[in-house]
């Protein structure tokens, strides 16, 4: 956490800072999730869903 | 290339595809909505895909779909469905609708489902193409359309030309994802649009993204099966209600000459195989062609495509002729035959 922001009183419940490594991680799976997004290609698939769906008064 | 072919284990492969549903979900969620929520006073002043009248006559009885792969320029499909007699109705995806014109293929539909924000404008003619392409190669490495390739804000303004000329008398099957400058594109041009939303998952199931957008715009939700040519075949079944479905262009994969580097996911491959690049062989597979022993390969991506659309053929009961003559798209509901046999009419569904 930036030294900026460490204040001079107690908060009520504990705050978890997360450590560089755990952000880099973060960092890591968030760009695995968008190069994999892109591979998903065009549009997401439902999976043994009915072929269409025209609301709930059909 | 050293390939390993189709049904050896390959457990990075496998589980690149087992991760591209979900995680597609969770990447396409928020453009989705964000697009259906610009798109709703078009959907609201315009028409619904319900109100599209059924084809009449022979447009009733057959079809063909247009996809956009790369055996529709390689074995010329478009100019032997423009030297036949074949009456039945022509639906092609956004990206094979140029080439089609191009050919003299004046199609009946047109259908659209990408949500990408700059690249697919560039089917309809993109008046901001040069913005649009720059610092992106997408096309450049996979266009087999050299004309374009070497004069490409010429053919840019050809294109536009061609499509606002018959535009009018073309019903654009529209789904609410689509980005704001094809929307605004297709308008100006003056489609006839209908729209739709994509189903994206069970609308059922508390928080649904499809019951949101179903909320957003109430329009019938058809399942895509990730791509839009998948989504053409369903929109032809479902909708359209025709059963003798002939396929084109719809080769899942690549030709087995095809550099890696030229397919369409390959920057995204890389990405993901980042630090064991000498594992990059493991998610390309070598599948061989039943009809002619043609030889191509398939990347996670398209395995994952050629996978739901296999299980979504397997909710009807017809069979479905796949014209394309090359590719890795067979197996159960699906015939292998060539084109001009199902333009000729000896194929009967």
């Amino acid at each position: 956490m930036s030294e900026f922001l460490k204040g001079n009183f107690k908060t009520k419940s504990e705050v978890k800072v997360k450590s560089s490594q755990e952000e880099n991680e973060d960092l890591q799976d968030r760009f695995r999730k968008q190069a994999l997004g892109s591979i998903g290609g065009s549009m997401v698939y439902v999976e043994r869903t009915a072929l269409d769906w025209d609301g709930d008064e059909d | 290339m050293a390939m390993k072919t189709e049904g050896s284990t390959q457990g990075n492969f496998h589980n690149v595809v087992s991760e591209i549903g979900d995680i597609g979900r969770d990447w396409h969620g928020n453009t989705i909505t964000d697009h259906a929520e610009f798109n709703r006073p078009y959907c609201k002043k315009g028409k619904s895909i319900k109100q599209l009248e059924k084809p009449e006559g022979p447009k009733a009885d057959r079809a063909i779909v247009v996809s956009a792969g790369p055996s529709l320029h390689r074995l010329h499909s478009l100019e032997t469905i423009k030297n036949s007699d074949f009456d039945g109705s022509i639906i092609c995806v956004d990206g094979s609708y140029m080439k089609a014109l191009r050919a003299g293929v004046i199609p009946d539909y047109v259908v659209s489902l990408d949500p990408h924000p700059t690249r697919m404008v560039r089917w309809y003619g993109d008046p901001n193409f040069e913005k649009n392409s720059k610092n992106d190669d997408f096309f450049n490495r996979q266009d087999l359309d050299i004309t374009f390739r070497n004069n490409s804000i010429l053919e840019n303004q050809k294109n536009i030309d061609l499509v606002n000329k018959y535009a009018p008398k073309i019903k654009l099957i529209l789904a609410t994802s689509a980005p704001k400058n094809v929307v605004e594109r297709a308008h100006e041009a003056g489609f006839d649009i209908y729209w739709w939303n994509p189903l994206v998952d069970d609308p059922n199931e508390p928080n649904s993204l499809t019951r949101k957008l179903y909320g957003l715009n109430p329009l019938p939700c058809i399942n895509t099966g990730g791509q839009v040519g998948s989504a053409a075949w369903n929109f032809t079944t479902t909708r359209l209600k025709i059963q003798d479905i002939g396929m084109v262009g719809m080769d899942m994969g690549y030709h087995i000459d095809t550099p890696y580097n030229m397919t369409q996911t390959w920057y995204e491959l890389v990405e993901h195989v980042k630090g064991r690049e000498d594992d990059i062989e493991d998610y390309f597979q070598k599948v061989v062609f039943p009809l002619n022993g043609t030889e191509s390969y398939i990347d996670p991506t398209y395995f994952w495509y050629r996978r739901n659309l296999l299980e979504m053929m397997s909710q009807v009961d017809f069979t479905t002729y796949n014209c394309t003559e090359s590719g890795t798209l067979f197996g159960p509901g699906i015939e292998c035959v060539p084109l001009v046999d199902y333009l000729q009419g000896t194929i009967h569904g």
